[in-house]
């Protein structure tokens, strides 16, 4: 059992007293289970990931789409593993047609267990949107990933109704929007958490023939754009500045913060310690 | 015909209209309606003839696709009698009413109510009713009484059938031709004749005809549609008009499957709602879920679902329903819950999901909710299918190992339905690339993998160009899957690059 596992276990029981003792659920103070990812960034997040929130996740550029959702299906995949459940990964058509379907023997060497997995198309965004609400509100699925194209119709009374719908069903909507690279800092909606996702080198494994490396496990540089834990929240914050490099283990389902190796000046011991001023 | 005719092309209900259409080279008539006929025209008469003899005939164009609709939406809406509707030649329905008369008053008041429905519609119907559907085909065409009693013999049969010309057998036009030829002209004249001379000299076919009026063949209808498992209707004195009280009704049609349905411990797998206008319009309305279904509220549901999907999906009540039926194509046993604790839980989660699955399919369709199942073949492209998720978790034949997860995938996220031609660069013909040319943006390969050669299938296709894949990373870290598509040397001088897929 995981810690994310118990938390969630605790999250419920908490509920549950308060369902029986008929106290409002705005009397409690709304306490998500987070998911954690990996230290730098839990300490960002205040814990982890929000288990019941809607996070949005956007490429920097163009060609990045498929790194964005590459990490919404990481997310979703550890999500699955913690909660045991299936997931549902819907896409618009036209986000289908323009970035490529999404390939049954791909997902399961990402990690995915297709067996659980249920896709959804729709026909357009407020399709998509009012689909995302109904699964999230149904409380079956571990997670819940929408890949929007056209976020005309996206504004904030659209992802608040996702939002609420998520804390309802008590599961994470992932929303990438592939066509809005770049975009993420001018963006304003009721989402919790805002990621923008570049690609990023791997670490590449040495080459039997001594040329170019062999491409190794995904990495991504992660901003985190928007972060909003609360009041009373443990984490720092978002800090656009900074971005963070993880990279996905899909034999554990976990992320990596890659330890960099950077040539670093030889420790001397034969120098006096440094004298503070 | 000439009923539609007279509708369509708003005709004086008073004149005498006829239906043409051009056969073997003349104009003839081919419909005549109740006025012409009286007048002394009748089908297959030329056109110029029938002018010549009538001058105040009004004559309309046959629009056999116009007729055929129509003759479908009849159809329909005889579904509102008996579930077994049969399309019988271009202009003949034939209803399988065993078991249903009593419904309506016995087979005089049946009769009576299919003809007084589409007589408020504007349209004239010849009606027969009979023990086979052969002798109600005959009695319908070719005689004034309605109904044929059963088990007619000697004198009765005579009475009815021996007046009727031979063509009432339903041959085809030669064969009675040449009954005519040998003086044969009315049923009476072969029945009352030896069966075996005139089976030698016309068939043995026309034996067997004159038997099935008799009685002694029971012919079966091909219905369009198969029987429903079980159906509940119910019928509305004071037609309803709101889409509100018809989902009320559907509530309580559903109540009532789900009874039926429960004293014989199954569930429904696909259901039909069939609303019936007073129009004579009928609509059905299907859907399907993943798994057997016994809560009425789900079923209600699921229909709700389907009729909120878009303007043209809503239910049009248009001068109201007056009868909806609602039906279980399909049920399946249900298996009894176990009664353990741990289990139910885990179990009312999956139902959880299966209820959501059957949702979306019933709004998006099932194409649009999928599952995706590996395929045991070499061609990435052939190497999955997508399975409707309201299935359940039907497997698909031939079925692939998935790949364990890796940290280094060797398969991409997504896979381009068509790959993308590139320009790539490579240091030698048959090598890896160095760099290439994707939707306009230059990507410098910083690490590669490959090839992995993939040969076409080629005892399906000869000459299939062998692809070499790689997984080409660039400077910032994008993965891509591209090959190269034919051997360098041996299959082609001119390599050409696409891009199959993107990796996470």
């Amino acid at each position: 059992m995981s810690l994310g596992d118990r938390a969630e276990d605790v999250g419920r029981l908490r509920r549950a007293v308060a369902a029986i003792e008929g106290r409002r659920e705005a009397a409690l103070p709304h306490a998500a289970v987070r998911l954690p990812l990996t230290r730098a960034l839990d300490r960002a997040l205040g814990g982890g990931l929000a288990a019941d929130g809607l996070h949005e996740i956007a490429p920097a550029s163009p060609a990045d789409g498929s790194a964005a959702m590459g990490f919404a299906l990481a997310l979703a995949a550890r999500f699955m593993a913690v909660r045991g459940r299936a997931a549902i990964v819907m896409a618009e058509d036209f986000a289908l047609a323009e970035m490529g379907a999404l390939y049954g023997p791909g997902l399961a060497a990402f990690g995915l267990d297709l067996s659980r997995l249920v896709f959804v198309r729709a026909p357009d965004a407020p399709a998509l949107f009012q689909a995302m609400e109904d699964a999230l509100k149904s409380g079956a699925p571990a997670a819940v990933i929408g890949e929007a194209w056209r976020l005309k119709s996206y504004d904030l009374a659209a992802s608040r109704r996702l939002l609420l719908a998520a804390r309802a069903g008590g599961a994470p909507a992932l929303l990438t929007a592939a066509s809005a690279y770049g975009a993420a800092d001018g963006f304003s909606s009721a989402a919790e958490t805002r990621f923008e996702i570049a690609a990023a080198p791997s670490a590449h494994l040495p080459s039997a023939g001594g040329g170019r490396g062999l491409p190794g496990a995904p990495a991504f540089a992660v901003r985190l754009v928007k972060a909003r834990i609360g009041a009373g929240g443990a984490g720092q914050g978002a800090d656009p500045t900074r971005t963070f490099r993880l990279t996905w283990r899909a034999e554990e389902l976990s992320f990596d913060e890659p330890t960099l190796s950077l040539p670093v000046a030889a420790a001397a011991d034969d120098r006096p310690r440094a004298t503070r001023a | 015909m000439t009923d539609r005719a007279r509708r369509a092309h708003e005709v004086d209900p008073r004149a005498p209209l006829a239906v043409v259409a051009t056969v073997k080279a003349a104009r003839r008539l081919v419909g005549v309606d109740a006025q012409a006929a009286r007048l002394g025209l009748g089908v297959g008469l030329t056109l110029a003839d029938a002018q010549a003899r009538q001058p105040s005939l009004i004559v309309c164009d046959a629009e056999p696709e116009a007729e055929a609709r129509l003759l479908e939406r009849i159809a329909d809406a005889c579904a509102r009698f008996t579930p077994l509707t049969a399309l019988d030649g271009r202009d003949g329905l034939m209803l399988d009413v065993s078991g249903v008369a009593h419904l309506f008053g016995g087979e005089d008041g049946l009769v009576a109510e299919v003809e007084a429905r589409f007589a408020r519609q504007g349209l004239t119907v010849a009606l027969g009713l009979a023990d086979s559907p052969r002798a109600a085909w005959a009695v319908a065409r070719f005689s004034h009484r309605r109904i044929a009693p059963a088990g007619l013999a000697g004198k009765d049969f005579a009475r009815l059938y021996h007046d009727m010309p031979a063509a009432a057998l339903g041959l085809d036009a030669e064969t009675c031709a040449d009954m005519a030829r040998a003086g044969l002209r009315r049923i009476g004249d072969l029945a009352l004749r030896p069966r075996a001379p005139i089976a030698a000299r016309f068939g043995a076919d026309v034996i067997a005809r004159l038997d099935a009026l008799v009685g002694d063949e029971r012919g079966a209808i091909s219905p369009r549609f198969a029987a429903p498992e079980l159906s509940v209707e119910r019928r509305f004195a004071s037609p309803i008009a709101t889409s509100e009280a018809a989902f009320a009704a559907l509530a309580k049609l559903a109540d009532d499957l789900a009874a039926l349905l429960e004293q014989q411990g199954k569930g429904a797998r696909r259901l039909e709602l069939m609303l019936f206008r007073v129009d004579g319009g009928a609509r059905r309305v299907a859907v399907g879920a993943g798994r057997p279904l016994a809560e009425a509220k789900a079923m209600a549901r699921l229909f709700a679902e389907r009729l909120a999907g878009g303007a043209e999906e809503e239910i049009d009540t248009g001068f109201g329903i007056d009868l909806m039926r609602l039906s279980c194509l399909a049920a399946e046993r249900i298996a009894p819950a176990q009664g353990e604790w741990q289990r139910l839980e885990e179990s009312a989660g999956a139902r959880a999901l299966a209820d959501l699955v059957d949702r979306l399919s019933a709004r998006l369709g099932t194409r649009r909710v999928t599952r995706l199942e590996l395929v045991a073949a070499h061609l990435p492209e052939q190497a999955f299918a997508a399975a409707p998720a309201a299935l359940g978790e039907a497997r698909l034949a031939g079925q692939g190992e998935p790949a364990a997860p890796s940290d280094a995938p060797t398969r991409p996220l997504r896979l381009f339905e068509r790959p993308e031609l590139i320009e790539a660069v490579a240091e030698v013909p048959d090598g890896p690339p160095l760099r290439f040319r994707w939707r306009r943006v230059l990507h410098e390969v910083a690490a590669i993998e490959g090839p992995e050669r993939i040969a076409a299938p080629w005892w399906r296709r000869a000459n299939a160009p062998t692809r070499d894949y790689f997984r080409a990373e660039d400077a910032l870290g994008r993965r891509f899957w591209l090959y190269r598509e034919g051997l360098y040397g041996r299959e082609t001088t001119q390599a050409k690059w696409f891009v199959h897929g993107v990796f996470g």
